[in-house]
């Protein structure tokens, strides 16, 4: 558009290059402290060259259980994604083709569901997984979870399905085929991409939820976000195992930023950008 | 198509039923219950007191209550003290990584990365920097002769200390939907305004902004509806301290009901809190209709 000055164009890279370090260096500073020895933890000014040690992995995974939290972590995150993306999308495909005039109202009732404050109805969940005997499993969360996902897939994969043409099915109609084939055979393969990134963002979220995990777990289907928190206490905090939980955890998001940057911002945005 | 149009929106019905009866359940009902437990008294740390209608006692219990008030102006500073920073470096480092530049790409894409962070591993990373005598922040701070801060122990800079973390997280979500903004415009204002000889700051004050002014107005309602459940960093950084300092409404909410066992009070301010919220969807809703109609 516009071409630079030199100095300005200097000035710009210097920018950029400050925001980079504001952003990226916490995230570095957790990949190192996990390998670091505890006896240099806090040492100054701080030492990137040591011998690492995988003591603190080590110990994240022996002190307790926390393989088996990772596995609850995924458990819950593959189990609401695949809930939450089946009945999304089939709400979304509802509503991207209903004509009706308040159909718009329903489909903002849906995205509103995902924006209300979680401590505001942990005590009812609470008492309703405690009467119905899923407190502490896996399906509690699932459940929680699908609050939050069932609205996001639905408006994502609205906006997919708005963009197939509508030829397309009509004529699949004229050659006979059913609704029911045309969605599966002909619409659902054409927005694959939605589906993925619809996915990851259910699992992204189910994996790094916190409040609903510690309100509604015990020891028995707690997920990796809680046992993390668990090393941190006001007498002694174990900084070597919460920062080698805490990359652990980190690793999914970087790789999914790496992956489907292009999709992530229609995700996040909710549709206000394509 | 000539053939089944009602057997068709039987279909779509079929398709639309599961995630509403699901939303319902797990939404619309709690809400019921917390309502319904709004007008009770109901107080686990004492069983023996019966669990009563009490009519508007606990709306008008927090509504007079002089620590409410206060978690609502915490609830609110830390919102505008983050929104507008966000605001502010958001649209400039969107503005920046916008341009058409080899690696651009890759700046934009490695700066998305702190929002898919766990909200509460955000707290822990911040917490081990901030903290007392060992964090390496006051370090680096030092380094350009800034003396030590205490973050999270002293209740003025507490509150900082909470919105530096969400900055940090969340700022890239301005910068990504400014940049996606950008790139959406078409070239002709800027040809026309060059011609004309303006500056490029002139530019991007009169041009740029308000075109990407709709956009920037939805993402700032989402953001305030996030700030407005900000809840994690919260509770791993001051869990509302020192004192009442960082009391936010929803710490508010959790510590009348886990702490002192009043859930009665504590589902009262939950319903404060949706009200607000409902407020702030609105207004999302009215913008994200304003921004759409016009693409």
């Amino acid at each position: 558009m516009l071409k630079p000055a030199t100095s300005e164009k200097l000035l710009c890279t210097v920018l950029i290059a400050i925001a980079l370090a504001v952003f990226l260096v916490p995230i570095f500073i957790v990949a190192v402290s996990s390998v670091k020895p505890t006896p240099i933890m806090f040492q100054k000014p701080p030492s990137f060259v040591f011998e690492p040690t995988a003591d603190h992995y080590i110990n994240l995974f022996t002190a307790r259980p926390f393989a088996k939290f990772i596995w609850n972590s995924l458990l819950v995150a593959c189990g609401s994604t695949a809930f939450s993306l089946t009945f999304g999308t089939l709400a979304a495909y509802a509503i991207s083709r209903i004509r009706h005039r308040r159909i718009k109202d329903l489909a903002f009732w849906i995205l509103s569901m995902r924006m209300f404050p979680p401590i505001a109805v942990i005590v009812p969940y609470y008492i309703l997984f405690k009467t119905a005997g899923i407190l502490d499993t896996p399906l509690a969360l699932i459940i929680v979870y699908s609050t939050v996902n069932i609205p996001l897939t639905t408006w994502l994969m609205k906006g997919f399905f708005d963009e197939v043409p509508a030829a397309l099915e009509e004529a699949a109609a004229v050659d006979g085929h059913g609704l029911l084939a045309t969605f599966f055979w002909i619409t659902l393969p054409l927005v694959a991409p939605g589906l993925a990134v619809s996915a990851v963002f259910c699992f992204i979220f189910s994996w790094n939820e916190f409040i609903f995990a510690l309100m509604l777990t015990g020891s028995e289907a707690q997920t990796a976000t809680v046992a993390v928190m668990s090393f941190w206490s006001s007498d002694a905090v174990q900084w070597g195992r919460i920062m080698a939980g805490s990359f652990i955890i980190v690793i999914p998001g970087v790789v999914f930023v790496l992956t489907c940057q292009r999709w992530l911002v229609r995700g996040l945005t909710m549709g206000s950008v394509r | 198509m000539a053939y089944g149009r009602t057997r068709n929106r039987k279909i779509f019905l079929i398709f639309l039923v599961p995630a509403i009866a699901v939303l319902f359940l797990t939404t619309i009902y709690p809400m019921i219950y917390a309502g319904y437990l709004s007008f009770r008294s109901y107080d686990l740390a004492k069983p023996f007191v019966p669990r009563v209608f009490v009519g508007w006692a606990n709306y008008r219990e927090i509504l007079t209550s002089s620590e409410f008030m206060h978690t609502l102006i915490v609830t609110f500073k830390l919102m505008v003290i983050t929104l507008s920073v966000q605001l502010v470096l958001g649209v400039g480092i969107g503005v920046l990584t916008a341009q058409r530049l080899p690696g651009m790409a890759l700046v934009r894409t490695l700066l998305l990365i702190p929002m898919m962070i766990s909200p509460v591993i955000v707290g822990l990373i911040w917490l081990f920097l901030y903290f007392p005598e060992l964090g390496y922040l006051n370090y680096f701070l030092s380094l350009v002769s800034i003396s030590a801060v205490p973050w999270i122990t002293s209740t003025t800079w507490a509150i900082w200390a909470i919105a530096i973390a969400d900055i940090w997280q969340w700022t890239p979500f301005v910068m990504m939907g400014t940049a996606a903004a950008i790139h959406s415009l078409s070239p002709e204002p800027y040809e026309a305004a060059m011609i004309d000889g303006n500056s490029r700051w002139q530019i991007f004050w009169h041009v740029t902004i308000p075109q990407i002014k709709p956009v920037l107005i939805s993402l700032m309602f989402l953001r305030a509806i996030d700030a407005f459940k900000l809840y994690d960093i919260i509770f791993v950084l001051t869990k509302g301290g020192p004192g009442d300092a960082t009391e936010v409404l929803s710490m508010f909410i959790y510590r009348q009901s886990f702490t002192f066992w009043r859930m009665g009070v504590g589902a009262a301010a939950s319903f404060v809190s949706l009200a607000i919220v409902v407020v702030l969807i609105t207004f999302f809703f009215k913008s994200l209709n304003r921004s759409q109609e016009r693409i």
